[in-house]
């Protein structure tokens, strides 16, 4: 019989990742829109979507419009080349702009409003006293740090800053008697117009707290109302003839030449040149003058299409400030406190607890203090000889920093892997670098030609007993600030074997070649993909031998072709695959007699949810594995990301009830339908089940009554007939 | 528990490696980190002699970040070890001093012979394994960058041990020279190694079946080891699958072959080459089955180490191995091939041995020191197979030709100079001058166990075997030796001064010769 092959390359297959961000970004948006969620809630939202968009023009954006500069017209696994993607982006980003704007006006405005915070939206709407009151603001704060600009023949057009707020102004001269031109000296006839420009400081506050009104309201206006109504103090000889806001978006995607003698400098070097990255896109205040706009634009040399009219203020970033309002707590969820994990009790020896056995971490539900703590001991412990560590981003004051620094000026011998390239942390990361540097650690800027972005912590310490290996694993960065909103997962173990390999992962990191073999762990881009590939082939196999197969995957986002066609593959041969992918999805689902047993959900929620877990059924014998990296090309093919198995069964347990608790998620999770868009499944009131609120009720019971309750409450209680 | 910490650094031809060993009674010897740095040294001093400054700069770095990690650590002791590459430069005192300066580290260079040893000392640690399989005919093949010994073994003794070229790293560098195409790559493997192999398998072969190899390589070994083949035991494959695995090969493109085997790409070719070499000594052998017990110089030299300062239990695995018995059946493999009549020196080994044993605490001399005389005494007549009337130079120049398998370069060139001076005059070390290699210390020896051995032949002149029990005793400032024998022993008895004058000078106690009658139950 001759057998069928499907060719699973098809583009009609494949969803493109930058339609399918938007989509993500959409999602987010719908939190904003959902009347359900707490106000504060909402603008919380509604500013991610902006800074998220913000971050995708400079980066994806960039990369394809500098795809169709160079004339590189390869199409994607959609079957979309870079022009077409452009298009369609473009498209769809006008439509979220618009969607992001009238939420604001028509939803969040009023509501702030009715709940007693008034944004006020232009100066001219301020009363007398708060006129007063913005205008000393200006002379007394603003004034002194502003440079303003004005263009003519002798001045050329300044340089505008990726991301800044402007006010661009078309100003003339006030009339002067015989006023004579510049240079010729012939007298000016008429209204001469000239462009002036003055960037909105960002050393001040952008929300500008108006005096509380007599009937309590709490008014606010932004930083630029203030500086326009107060234009003229600027351009003292000129007459204002009209003043709109706008904003750039820059290139940022640099290229770092890696074999350079000092990647800092080099970084260093080219985090100057992020400002002057080709403009990609321009925000401009809605009503703006055509002449105005015209002469931004023709400077800047934007295409039509890359303007965006914002009814409204733009950079709705300010939003997260105005999260930060106190009195306004009834407008937000109630703050969830990271629980204590119950097997590390404050004072305690964690090296012990670790001995005893493998503990397992979920941020944000339980608090990142037993990672800190893990590097704090070490550094202070005289039994230990090392530590080494990766680090991606770290927040700022970081604690894991000082601790690498502790130890090192204790006399261990301290190896961090600094990644200088993470993009947007490159700044914050070259300080760390410094200052880990100068503490006597040896530091690594990264792996030329790879982004380091696998997280581990590797503590060597003498024993009784001779050299015991710690080790923490985990699937999120060493960012203590970021640990309290995004969902991660990590191990701390004291396994030989796993030991071993991460001896072996920091001599790789250090130069040195690979180890003859692995134990558990997988190293992209040297084996994880390969690793993925041989298990997801295995559960086509499974279930081709009719053997129990099923594949669940949770991660940030999924675009790998040669990942999804494997699915593909298995789906077709029966596997059931669940995959809870947060963001981008380039699989399709609802592909009939291809991909009937996949079903995608994405789940936005108060947290970001961060961590990868995959589970495969493995003909009855489950692995669960964790790891860094999502199946993304970069992450497999660019990146050195770890994954790591979930060895003990205990842990498993716990692990594989993380992923059952995000399955059943009714009321965050959205599925991917077969036309690329997403949809909440339709449950009564009674039956919503949050995955996130029940974690954190789940680890606050822990954490009041010890781990053995909750797990107690988790088991079920058969009843027998008690007459037998 | 009390334990050390030990680090191995092995300057390879194309592999700079470090181990770090934790070694005690109870958890014998335990590996906690293995470090390796891809550096081809053999590139440079295979083909120009000489090793260019700036590998030699990177070697230094890295060699300091060894420190580094050694410091870590807290290692209690290491070594350092550098094989064919160091071996092969031409300037490698000056090299050695340049590191040693630069990095703190000292390289001690090994001759092959002992790198070989070490090597197979790695093996041989494994105990029981090792045991079980050398009982049958076994092959010890260890291919390295320059040259690849071949070892065999017979019914648990080492019947021969000789090294071949070109080794892996050498060979593609002389493959590169040439142009050829990718289906010729097989037959000329074959060519360049078939030479030596034939003539190996002519002399200590013959038309026997050599059942098992053992293999040591750097790439072969991570196949056989890894889950690739699915083999039921780790390490162990049958040589027909490894056969076939071999052929399957020709087909892949390098990078297919990367990802299907989990070897780094850059290593590919360095494996096809060891596999292809091993396929055909395969065929030469008709070896049923092949292991690799994926062990490294590293690892022998913890086990030395382990061993020198009695670290491990007596009972843990591998200590069972008696290695002086294998440098032994070396010698008397020696001895076979040059026809040398066994009877004449088994009598000479057992009367040095036992004047040896009888002098070792009085003047401080060791147990190599008696591993060494005996091999002097096994191999003082090997030499009659060139000159009945030069022995004692014929000698020397054929054990100064032969890889003795465990032996240092000093070491065999104390053995060679025991059995020329056992029968020339004895040059002093004032005369040799410049021309020797050899220090105060080792002079000192060759003289000791010099004296030994003429006197040993003072006893069996006309090597007869009259004497059959040796006694040795002290009376006032002489030393009586008792020789239990019913032969006439007039020679013997008559020019014992020409033999002990040496004795003497050097002992400074004098010699003298009885004769005991054995009278046998019933004689009267």
């Amino acid at each position: 019989m001759e057998v069928k092959k499907t060719d699973y390359s098809k583009p009609e297959y494949y969803c493109n990742r930058e339609l399918s961000w938007i989509a993500f970004n959409n999602r987010i948006l719908g939190e904003a829109r959902d009347k359900s969620l707490p106000l504060f809630e909402r603008i919380k939202f509604l500013s991610i979507t902006a800074s998220n968009l913000d971050e995708f023009f400079m980066v994806r954006v960039a990369s394809l419009k500098d795809m169709v500069n160079a004339g590189y017209d390869k199409k994607d696994i959609a079957g979309m080349t870079p022009t077409e993607q452009l298009e369609e982006v473009n498209k769809a980003t006008h439509e979220l702009v618009n969607m992001q704007y009238s939420t604001y006006n028509r939803s969040l405005l009023p509501l702030l409003a009715q709940n007693g915070l008034m944004v006020v939206e232009h100066h001219e709407e301020l009363t007398k006293e708060e006129c007063d009151f913005v205008d000393r603001y200006f002379q007394d704060n603003v004034y002194p740090v502003l440079t303003p600009m004005a263009v003519d023949s002798s001045r050329p057009f300044p340089l505008i800053r990726n991301k800044s707020l402007n006010l661009g102004a078309l100003v003339s001269r006030k009339e002067e008697k015989g006023r004579r031109h510049l240079f010729n000296r012939k007298p000016v006839q008429g209204k001469e117009l000239e462009f002036a420009t003055v960037q909105v400081p960002s050393v001040i506050p952008r929300i500008v707290q108006l005096p509380i009104a007599e009937n309590g309201t709490k008014r606010v206006i932004l930083l630029e109302q203030i500086i326009e109504r107060n234009m003229d103090k600027l351009f003292l000889n000129y007459n204002i003839e009209c003043a709109f806001s706008f904003r750039i978006m820059r290139n940022a995607d640099f290229a770092v030449e890696e074999e350079a003698e000092d990647l800092l400098k080099e970084i260093e070097k080219q985090l100057k040149k992020r400002q002057w990255g080709q403009a990609i896109r321009l925000e401009v205040e809605e009503g703006i003058d055509n002449r105005l706009l015209d002469i931004i634009r023709k400077e800047l040399m934007i295409d039509e299409r890359d303007i965006y009219t914002i009814p409204g203020p733009l950079d709705l970033t300010f939003f997260m400030k105005m999260y930060g309002f106190s009195g306004f707590e009834h407008l937000k969820n109630k703050p969830y406190t990271p629980q204590i994990v119950p097997e590390l009790e404050d004072g305690d020896d964690i090296f012990e607890k670790i001995r005893e056995k493998d503990i397992l971490l979920h941020h944000p539900y339980q608090t990142f203090a037993p990672v800190v703590d893990f590097i704090k001991q070490a550094a202070r412990d005289p039994q230990v000889l090392a530590i080494k560590q990766t680090l991606y981003r770290v927040s700022g004051n970081s604690p894991i920093i000082s601790a690498l620094a502790q130890a090192a000026e204790n006399g261990k011998q301290v190896s961090v892997l600094v990644e200088l390239k993470a993009r947007f942390d490159e700044e914050n990361n070259i300080v760390w670098a410094k200052k880990l540097e100068k503490a006597g650690c040896h530091v690594i800027y990264g792996l030329v030609g790879l982004k380091t972005h696998c997280k581990i912590t590797l503590v060597v310490r003498r024993e009784e007993e001779g050299i015991r290996r710690y080790v923490h694993l985990g699937t999120g960065n060493y960012n203590d600030a970021t640990a309290k909103l995004y969902t991660d997962l990590g191990i701390l173990t004291c396994n030989e074997a796993i030991g071993e390999d991460a001896t072996a992962v920091f001599n790789m990191l250090s130069g040195y070649s690979e180890p003859l073999g692995w134990n558990h762990l997988a190293l992209a881009p040297l084996w994880l993909k390969d690793k993925f590939l041989y298990l997801i082939d295995r559960e086509k196999q499974n279930a081709i031998k009719k053997r129990p197969a099923r594949i669940v995957a949770k991660m940030n986002s999924l675009c790998d072709p040669d990942i999804i066609k494997a699915l593909y593959k298995a789906a077709a041969a029966g596997v059931k695959i669940q995959l809870i992918v947060r963001g981008i999805c380039c699989l399709r689902t609802g592909i009939e007699g291809i991909n009937d047993n996949i079903e995608v959900r994405s789940i936005v929620g108060n947290f970001l949810e961060h961590a990868r877990i995959f589970y495969f059924e493995n003909a009855g014998n489950p692995e669960l594995y964790m790891s860094s990296a999502d199946w993304m090309p970069r992450n497999l093919e660019r990146r050195v990301e770890i994954l790591f198995p979930v060895l003990n069964p205990k842990l498993k347990d716990e692990v594989w009830h993380v992923l059952e608790v995000q399955l059943a998620d009714t009321k965050k999770a959205q599925f991917l339908k077969s036309d690329g868009s997403y949809a909440k499944m339709i449950v009564k009131e009674e039956e919503l089940r949050s995955a996130q609120e029940e974690f954190c009720d789940e680890y606050t019971a822990m954490a009041a009554g010890g781990k053995k309750a909750v797990q107690q409450a988790r088991t079920f209680k058969p009843e027998y007939n008690q007459s037998l | 528990m009390a334990y050390k910490t030990f680090a191995a650094i092995d300057v390879g031809s194309y592999e700079l490696a470090m181990k770090i060993y934790e070694i005690s009674s109870k958890n014998g010897i335990k590996e906690i980190d293995h470090i390796r740095y891809r550096i081809e040294l053999g590139t440079d001093s295979y083909f120009t002699g000489k090793i260019s400054n700036d590998r030699v700069d990177e070697l230094c770095r890295m060699l300091s970040e060894f420190t580094g990690i050694m410091k870590s650590y807290k290692v209690d002791d290491y070594k350092a070890y550098g094989t064919s590459a160091i071996r092969e430069t031409e300037n490698s005192l000056i090299l050695l001093e340049q590191i040693k300066t630069k990095t703190g580290i000292k390289i001690d260079v090994l001759s092959n012979s002992e790198q070989r040893f070490l090597d197979y000392k790695s093996v041989a640690s494994r105990g029981r394994e090792f045991q079980n399989i050398i009982e049958k005919s076994t092959a010890f093949i260890d291919i390295g960058g320059g040259s690849i010994q071949i070892s065999l073994f017979d019914e648990d003794s080492l019947v021969t041990s000789q090294n071949i070229r070109p080794g892996v790293l050498r060979m593609r560098e002389e493959l590169t020279r040439m142009s050829y195409r990718s289906y010729q790559l097989e037959d000329m493997v074959e060519e360049m190694v078939s030479d030596s192999l034939e003539s190996f398998k002519e002399m200590f072969v013959g038309d026997k079946k050599i059942q098992n190899i053992i293999l040591l390589d750097d790439y072969v070994s991570l196949v056989l080891n890894g889950s690739y083949l699915g083999t039921d035991k780790k390490g162990q494959v049958e040589a027909s699958a490894f056969v076939e695995f071999v052929d399957s090969l020709k087909k892949k493109k390098s990078r297919e072959m990367a990802l299907s085997l989990g070897i780094a790409q850059e290593n590919i070719t360095l494996l096809y080459l060891s596999a292809l070499m091993i396929k055909y000594m395969i065929k030469i052998l008709g070896t049923d089955m092949l292991w690799a017990p994926g062990v490294c110089l590293c690892d022998g030299m913890a086990y030395e180490y382990a061993e020198k300062n009695k670290l491990l239990a007596l009972d843990s695995d591998g200590v069972s191995h008696n290695f002086e018995q294998d440098i032994l059946d070396c010698a008397r493999d020696i001895n076979r091939r040059y026809h040398s009549i066994e009877h004449r020196t088994r009598e000479r080994e057992m009367t040095a041995l036992t004047i040896f044993d009888y002098m070792k605490k009085t003047y401080n001399m060791s147990k190599r020191d008696r591993l060494l005389l005996q091999l002097a005494a096994i191999l003082s007549e090997c030499g009659r197979y060139i000159s009945l009337a030069n022995v004692g130079v014929s000698s020397y120049n054929i054990i100064m030709m032969t890889e003795i398998i465990g032996l240092s370069h000093v070491e065999r060139e104390i053995v060679a100079s025991i059995v020329k001076y056992s029968t020339e005059n004895f040059d002093y070390y004032e005369t040799l001058g410049r021309e020797t290699i050899l220090d105060r210390e080792s002079y000192l020896k060759i003289a000791k166990l010099t004296a030994i051995i003429r006197l040993s032949e003072g006893l069996d002149l006309s090597h007869k075997g009259k004497c059959n029990k040796l006694k040795i005793s002290e009376e006032e400032d002489k030393m009586i030796l008792t020789v239990e024998t019913n032969a006439d022993m007039t020679l013997e008895l008559g020019l014992f001064d020409k033999h002990s004058t040496f004795f003497e000078e050097v002992f400074n106690i004098k010699p003298v010769i009885r004769q005991k009658r054995v009278i046998f139950k019933g004689e009267y």
